[in-house]
């Protein structure tokens, strides 16, 4: 049997430490990385490939959700938090288990079985299949994590300007730079408010508050002007939909 | 509902009133006929009698008709013309049974003098009718006024209970969580601060037990609590939550309503030293300002993190318990911007630097 390598993700040093001693009891386990927050965690995952990550929920800017929708690395996932709510959704995401704090070495013992049981087993979902599910389907979200190479950003919805869909990937435009995002603009568009960003083109999503003015260019054809000047088209479907979410003038 | 065919108990006793009613109708008859006693009674006690029960009709009309100012002149006219009504029932009521006791003929002296005792029992059936009607209002006010003392013992209630519920919900069960996973690490690690967490939580707890029932607590003691609930903080989050405290001597007998700056505190660390990297300074101080104690706690928090909706339990108990024991005169400021987050909460004074001792301490 080969050595799982192991990562614990825990903004709370004693949880770390605590993990860190039962691991050490386990045969054929190798513990890879410890980290302090979910950046590092992101970081870890794609420098040290761990097999599996021990991952807390509330952590400090990324959750353990964020991370798992932003590494792009099959990784057997288990849950170490105090909270049981997240449960469901940690089904949902595919966890190998779901730990409660404070955790009972055989408990802990019973996830390691269970993590290796899984990896010998070929990966079921693809990586961007987890990341679809990482992302909550409620509330509509209230912030982007985007991940640019080995940079995690968290962008504030109000600081972006336009969505922009690409081959594989949507480019997001915020504060004059421009972000890659693994996603699509129609899984996006499902996730943020509709009053907030309208999908005013097949191909782009606008943040209705950068909007400065409409300008018309042919018969059925407009273009939105930014508040930076950016110009970006705005279809006959794109333009009744603005029209709907914006105050009657 | 009718205040006295309604309630049990009440029947008895105006039926026993109305014996009085009967007899002195006797009296009237046996004077206006001069007939002897025997006479009077056998012509008045069953007209009498049902007359008790007419007369509780009274009720409807003063339903309809409320004494109130600028509708009495209402109230009156309705009343008398159902006094009259009533009247001439009764006169009808006393005819019949008259026409029944034909018969007998001992009555027959009492017979003849009819014409002698009819005009007196109208006269009194509606004088003993607006009685009645006075009753009516009286039962009615005072089923209204304990009416409204229920409602108000319900409200005050409700209101402790709404009390009670918000200083329970104050505790939240994960902080034990995370409390035991340190206690958990501690004891393979370090064994004596193992042990030592363990009396800091007992302590905190044990504090949050006694403190959590009274009115009023010095301000001492619930700095004590809050700083035990730091420490049990600090293990968590090591060097990422620092602690500064500003605290003007000489306060520590002021009294405050307990649990007051404790969820303060809890929130600045759940909402905003928790969610930073880096972590942060919570800062405490409190000071006099003229015939107030000024208490602030504030923090850093992340503006582009996560949204909170609403004001958290914390803080919501935190205005409804000052205001439950302070009305307008305590008040809680909430400032947030430019990645801080203050909470000023001003607690009057009394000359003496105690809470109004006129307030009840359970």
């Amino acid at each position: 049997m080969s050595r799982l390598r192991v990562a614990i993700v825990d903004d709370e040093a004693p949880a770390r430490a605590l993990l860190r001693e039962y691991l050490g009891a386990e045969p054929e386990v190798e513990l890879v990385a410890e980290c302090a927050n979910g950046f590092e965690a992101v970081r870890a995952v794609e420098e040290l490939r761990p097999d599996l990550l021990l991952l807390d929920v509330q952590m400090p800017r990324l959750s353990g959700f964020d991370v798992l929708g932003l590494v792009e690395r099959d990784v057997a996932v288990v849950f170490v938090t105090a909270y049981d709510a997240y449960a469901v959704r940690a089904f949902d995401v595919q966890a190998v288990d779901y730990l409660l704090k404070p955790v009972a070495p055989e408990r802990l013992r019973q996830a390691l079985a269970r993590a290796r049981q899984r990896l010998g087993q070929p990966p079921r979902v693809a990586a961007a299949a987890l990341q679809a599910a990482a992302t909550p389907h409620a509330a509509p979200l209230s912030r982007l994590v985007v991940r640019d190479g080995g940079q995690v950003e968290v962008v504030p919805l109000d600081a972006i300007d336009v969505i922009e869909a690409q081959d594989d990937c949507v480019v997001v435009r915020t504060r004059g730079r421009k972000l890659r995002k693994a996603s699509t603009l129609n899984d996006l568009a499902a996730q943020l408010d509709p009053g907030r960003f309208v999908r005013v083109h097949r191909c782009f999503l606008l943040n209705v508050a950068r909007l400065a003015r409409l300008e018309l260019y042919a018969r059925d054809s407009r273009l939105a002007v930014l508040a930076d000047g950016s110009k970006i088209p705005v279809s006959r479907a794109g333009y009744a939909r603005l029209r709907s979410v914006l105050p009657a003038t | 509902m009718h205040p006295i065919l309604a309630r049990r108990g009440r029947l008895g006793p105006y039926l026993g009133a109305w014996t009085s009613v009967v007899v002195l109708l006797a009296g009237l008859v046996r004077l206006a006929a001069r007939v002897s006693w025997p006479e009077a009674a056998a012509v008045v006690v069953l007209p009498g009698v049902i007359y008790g029960f007419m007369c509780l009709a009274a009720f409807y009309p003063c339903k309809s008709a409320p004494l109130r100012a600028g509708q009495l002149g209402k109230a009156l006219t309705s009343h008398v013309l159902a006094a009259l009504l009533t009247g001439l029932v009764w006169l009808f009521v006393i005819d019949t049974w008259l026409v029944l006791l034909e018969p007998i003929r001992w009555l027959a002296r009492v017979q003849d003098r009819t014409n002698e005792f009819i005009p007196v029992m109208l006269v009194a059936g509606v004088v003993v009718y607006l009685l009645v009607a006075a009753l009516h209002y009286l039962l009615i006010a005072m089923e209204e006024s304990q009416k409204t003392e229920t409602h108000l013992l319900e409200a005050r209630a409700k209101a402790a209970e709404a009390e009670l519920k918000a200083l329970q919900a104050q505790l939240d069960p994960h902080f034990l969580f995370n409390a035991l996973t340190s206690v958990s690490a501690l004891v393979g690690s370090d064994p004596v601060a193992a042990r030592q967490m363990c009396q800091v939580v007992a302590a905190f707890l044990r504090d949050i037990l006694r403190l959590r029932g009274e009115r009023s607590i010095p301000l001492r003691e619930e700095l004590e609590l809050v700083d035990r609930y730091l420490t049990i903080e600090q293990t968590r989050f090591g060097a990422r939550l620092r602690v500064e405290r500003e605290i003007e001597a000489g306060l520590g007998d002021v009294r405050v309503p307990p649990l007051l700056l404790q969820p303060l505190v809890e929130n600045a660390i759940k909402h905003g030293i928790s969610q930073i990297v880096e972590g942060g300074a919570v800062s405490l101080t409190a000071h006099r300002d003229g015939g107030l104690l000024r208490l602030e706690v504030h923090n850093p928090y992340d503006p582009e993190g996560m949204r909170r909706h609403g004001e958290g339990v914390g803080l919501a108990s935190v205005r409804a318990r000052l205001a439950a024991v302070h009305g307008p005169a305590a008040g809680v400021e909430v400032e947030a911007g430019g990645g801080r987050f203050a909470v000023r909460v001003a607690v009057p004074l009394e000359p003496n630097g105690e809470l109004d001792p006129a307030l009840p301490r359970s």
